[in-house]
């Protein structure tokens, strides 16, 4: 059964990309459209007249002449999209879509949040070495393409891309332990992607498509590709860059951790923050209808403005914007998946993706969660044991702390 | 010929003096303006009560964090003030803060407005990257000529609507040919009158009107002009219109800065927007591919319908937009031309009602009669 | 266009005058195009911009609303509300250079049902000549 099967088992179908990685999985995608492994195509397409990328779901395969199925930028984040997609019910029709991994752990949350129904979208996860960061990028630096191409050759350009991509180190599949499944699965799904495009081959002219469950494997038979490349290279591969971009993250962390150390310096980062919520509107996780902190609850009277004013001698307006970041911290922090859409949105460059990658690294870890590595794995606040993180109860409360004479009577 | 009280000061500090006085002589109890946050040029709103932190004020910095408008209109959403506040907003936030009353979307009471004839300001990048600071003694010195500094935002570039209406006390910035050596307040209403009242300075009757205001007004018209008929070519027709916005990420920023934008829950952030499943298989047959999320150029026509006949022009949607859509220009244009066919003019007048909630029996005849 | 282009065309008739109008032309036995769509709403006050702007974006060809004349409202005030918001979507649609023919306000009373075929066949035969509403090519919206 290819889920059980072993990092060291598993075999790659190889397609030729001498025209380049675009061009090969956009023509793996019309194939497969025309053969039947499913009826619509999700990809980024050029959208017309700027450099931008917008998502769109096709059934005739012309549409995809301008199609980037790995873009230089991110739009409109994957899982967000897949969400708007299917939030109130899947559509009638099987689609296939092309997600960078960051997008594709997204949707994994938003299938625990209740929000995106991926039972009839076949996943197919890509390689990623990052995006061109937005703004820069729709602004025109006019060698902005050449970079990305340039990224796709060489995968450790230092300075092209996001910095939430220049610390991700989850830009891959998980290979760290050669003898269990590339992709933890269950009868329900666990982790939704049946292919996965890896870039990392020896051969630059090659890609390889790593079947992770059944339906990859019929998706596979029906464009007869057979999985019979060993996946030695590749592996290898990705382990040397992630063990670089891991040391990357941990050292961007630590030392970022100490510019934004103490209040001062804490809300210094948020200086110039204009409180638009640009941020947690294009955030994936971030599905409320109508936000807390946009609700009428952050209303005051007049009164209590003027209050609020004379208790420190002037009130920052709009209000709280401290309050808005941290709150929408603690909403949402344990399922941020460090994709960086918040950072490409924000109109003043604040780095709100460097501040809450930072938290999620060291708050997930508390409740040995990774989000978005399976939906099997309940979000954390969602589910409790009864007896556990007695260092945070009170000692009297905590069972382990209680003097024997209060337990006895217990 | 409107009162005037004259003091021999740059403008800046003579506003500040102004403020000042209004505080610590309680007249009022606070005052709504921009505020320096740290050495770099960026300024924030802030609400302020003492004398310490008025200080700090910078209401004549060219930065426009959030509309004052939609503030002012947030601070008095519940209920009016109970004691008197000064607020300090430009001519387009003040206009759009008067669209919000006749929408029951905040109150005047006991509210001195104070209103600059404007220079325009700067994009938000030049409030992220810090570079504001060192702009600003060029912008004082363009404003002052009756000119368009360097770097404005487009909408402040086009801007024809820069002397202030509804304001009780105008402040000569933009066309002040002298504003760096002396601050010139006009009482424009009773209110004000009254509020200047034993502030430091001399009561007069000096002219608003200069020939640098005169020449400024021309330069405007004519960089409005530009920017209508360049924008008006690039959204002519279905495939115009789809190209201008097909970059748009749907975050709606642009409507949630927006002062006119008051709703709380945005019917295009509501169910109603949502793409229900039923609706695919139509689209995809009919034009073999569709865009997701769906609803680009509805959600941006759409919002004209709500809100353009109200545009003030401010130019906040732009400038949040993270993909660079003309929103403003595309906004203003379309809203100007509302404004023509219905005769209004946004923010002239309070009492003048929104045009989209009320009729008259007798209009537009041709409409209806075919 | 080639003859067998028969536009879709969408109707928002009021309960009251319009969709009896309708009625009545049905009951005539008047000729009314085959291709339109008559959805029911009380009055043309209830008829929101957006429900006019999503029909024409989602192609149809043409967009017609129906009311009682001014004056006439069953519910007074109703079609003056109407007409204010046709003269606003026309100079959106003007100005922003989509077909402000394609949408419009008719006048058409309970005992008009010679008028409600006329002025259905008159806008549906001027539609024919325009084509299908260019919209319909575009993916991008």
């Amino acid at each position: 059964m290819t889920s059980r099967e072993t990092r060291k088992d598993k075999r790659a179908a190889v397609l030729p990309a001498r025209e380049g990685i675009q061009k090969a999985v956009t023509g793996f995608l019309k194939k497969a459209l025309e053969r039947g492994c499913f009826e619509a195509v999700m990809m980024p397409v050029r959208a017309p007249e700027t450099r931008s990328y917008a998502w769109l779901m096709v059934k005739n395969p012309e549409l995809l002449d301008e199609a980037a199925p790995l873009p230089p930028v991110m739009s409109v984040q994957g899982g967000r999209a897949l969400s708007s997609l299917t939030k109130h019910g899947a559509p009638p029709l099987s689609i296939g879509v092309v997600l960078r991994p960051c997008e594709a752990r997204a949707a994994v949350e938003l299938v625990k949040l209740k929000q995106i129904q991926l039972d009839d979208v076949h996943v197919i996860t890509i390689d990623c070495p990052g995006a061109l960061p937005l703004k820069d990028y729709v602004r025109g630096g006019e060698n902005a393409l050449d970079r990305f191409q340039a990224l796709l050759e060489h995968w450790d350009e230092d300075g092209a891309i996001r910095p939430a991509c220049e610390r991700c180190h989850r830009f891959s599949l998980d290979i760290s332990d050669e003898d269990r499944p590339l992709a933890p699965s269950s009868k329900n799904g666990a982790f939704p992607v049946e292919i996965h495009i890896g870039l990392l081959g020896e051969n630059k002219e090659e890609i390889l498509l790593i079947p992770l469950n059944p339906s990859g494997e019929e998706t596979l038979e029906k464009l007869g590709l057979t999985p019979d490349r060993p996946l030695d290279g590749w592996a290898a591969r990705v382990r040397a860059l992630r063990k670089k971009k891991e040391e990357k993250r941990r050292a961007g962390h630590e030392e970022f951790k100490k510019e934004i150390s103490g209040l001062d310096r804490f809300l210094a980062v948020f200086d110039a923050c204009i409180n638009c919520h640009n941020c947690q509107n294009v955030c994936p996780v971030c599905y409320c209808q109508q936000c807390h902190f946009d609700s009428p609850r952050q209303h005051l009277t007049a009164q209590r403005y003027l209050d609020r004013a004379r208790r420190r001698g002037a009130l920052r307006l709009p209000l709280d914007p401290l309050l808005f970041h941290l709150g929408r911290m603690s909403h949402m922090v344990l399922s941020c998946v460090s994709c960086g859409a918040c950072e490409d949105a924000c109109p003043v460059s604040i780095p709100v993706g460097k501040v809450f990658s930072l938290v999620a690294d060291e708050t997930q870890p508390h409740f040995q969660y990774t989000a978005g590595k399976s939906a099997d794995e309940p979000l954390p606040l969602q589910s409790f044991l009864k007896s556990e993180f007695c260092e945070v109860e009170t000692p009297s409360e905590c069972r382990e702390h209680q003097s024997p004479e209060v337990k006895s009577h217990a | 010929m409107p009162k005037s009280l004259k003091t021999n000061t740059d403008v800046s500090q003579g506003v500040r003096d102004f403020l000042k006085h209004l505080l610590e002589s309680g007249k009022v109890k606070g005052v709504l303006a921009l505020k320096k946050m740290d050495g770099s040029g960026a300024a924030s709103y802030a609400f302020m009560t003492s004398a310490k932190e008025l200080a700090e004020a910078e209401p004549l910095a060219p930065l426009m964090p959030a509309n004052a408008g939609k503030i002012l209109s947030e601070l008095t959403l519940k209920e009016a003030f109970g004691e008197p506040v000064a607020a300090f907003l430009r001519p387009c936030e003040l206009r759009a803060f008067t669209e919000l009353l006749k929408r029951l979307q905040g109150s005047r009471e006991n509210v001195l407005l104070i209103s600059p004839t404007c220079g325009g300001v700067f994009p938000l990048k030049f409030l992220a990257d810090g570079s504001a600071k060192e702009k600003v003694p060029a912008y004082q010195q363009a404003a002052r000529k009756g000119k368009n500094a360097e770097g404005l935002r487009a909408a402040c570039r086009a801007c024809t609507d820069f002397i202030p209406c509804q304001a009780d006390i105008t402040v000569a910035f933009a066309g002040g040919a002298d504003s760096d050596s002396s601050c010139r307040l006009f009482l424009e209403t009773p209110r004000g009158e009254e509020f200047a009242r034993g502030a430091p300075g001399t009561f007069g009757e000096e002219k608003l009107e200069t020939r640098e205001l005169a020449g400024l007004r021309e330069e405007r018209a004519a960089q409005k002009a530009a920017l209508f008929q360049d924008i008006g070519k690039a959204i002519q027709g279905p495939s115009a219109l789809a190209r201008t916005f097909s970059a748009c990420l749907g975050c709606h920023g642009c409507s949630h800065v927006c002062p006119i934008c008051h709703c709380l829950l945005c019917v295009f952030d509501s169910k109603m927007h949502d793409s229900q499943p039923e609706g695919f298989d139509s689209e995809l047959e009919r034009k073999g591919g569709t865009r997701i999320p769906a609803g680009t150029l509805f959600f941006h026509i759409g919002r004209m319908t709500h809100m353009a006949v109200s545009c003030v022009q401010c130019g906040m949607c732009s400038d949040v937009c993270p993909v660079d859509i003309p929103v403003t220009e595309v906004f203003s244009l379309v809203g100007d031309s509302l404004q023509k066919v219905l005769e209004y003019v946004p923010g002239r007048d309070v009492e003048e009602p929104v045009p989209s909630g009320t009729y008259k029996e007798d209009e537009f005849a041709q409409v209806g009669e075919q | 266009m080639t003859d067998d282009f028969e536009p879709r065309i969408i109707g928002f008739l009021c309960n009251w005058c319009s969709y009896t109008g309708a009625d009545l032309a049905g009951v005539s036995r008047e000729k009314i195009p085959t291709s339109f769509h008559v959805i029911r709403v009380m009055c043309s006050g209830r008829i929101d911009p957006l429900f006019v702007l999503r029909a024409y974006l989602k192609g149809a060809d043409g967009v017609m609303a129906m009311g009682c004349h001014p004056g006439d409202c069953h519910y007074l005030k109703g079609n003056y509300n109407a007409r204010r918001r046709f003269v606003m979507l026309e100079q959106i649609f003007k100005t922003l250079g989509l077909d402000s023919t394609r949408i419009g306000l008719w006048w058409v009373s309970a005992s008009e049902g010679k008028k409600y075929a006329r002025v259905t066949t008159e806008f549906s035969a001027e539609t024919k000549k325009k084509g299908p509403n260019p919209i319909q090519k575009e993916i991008f919206i």
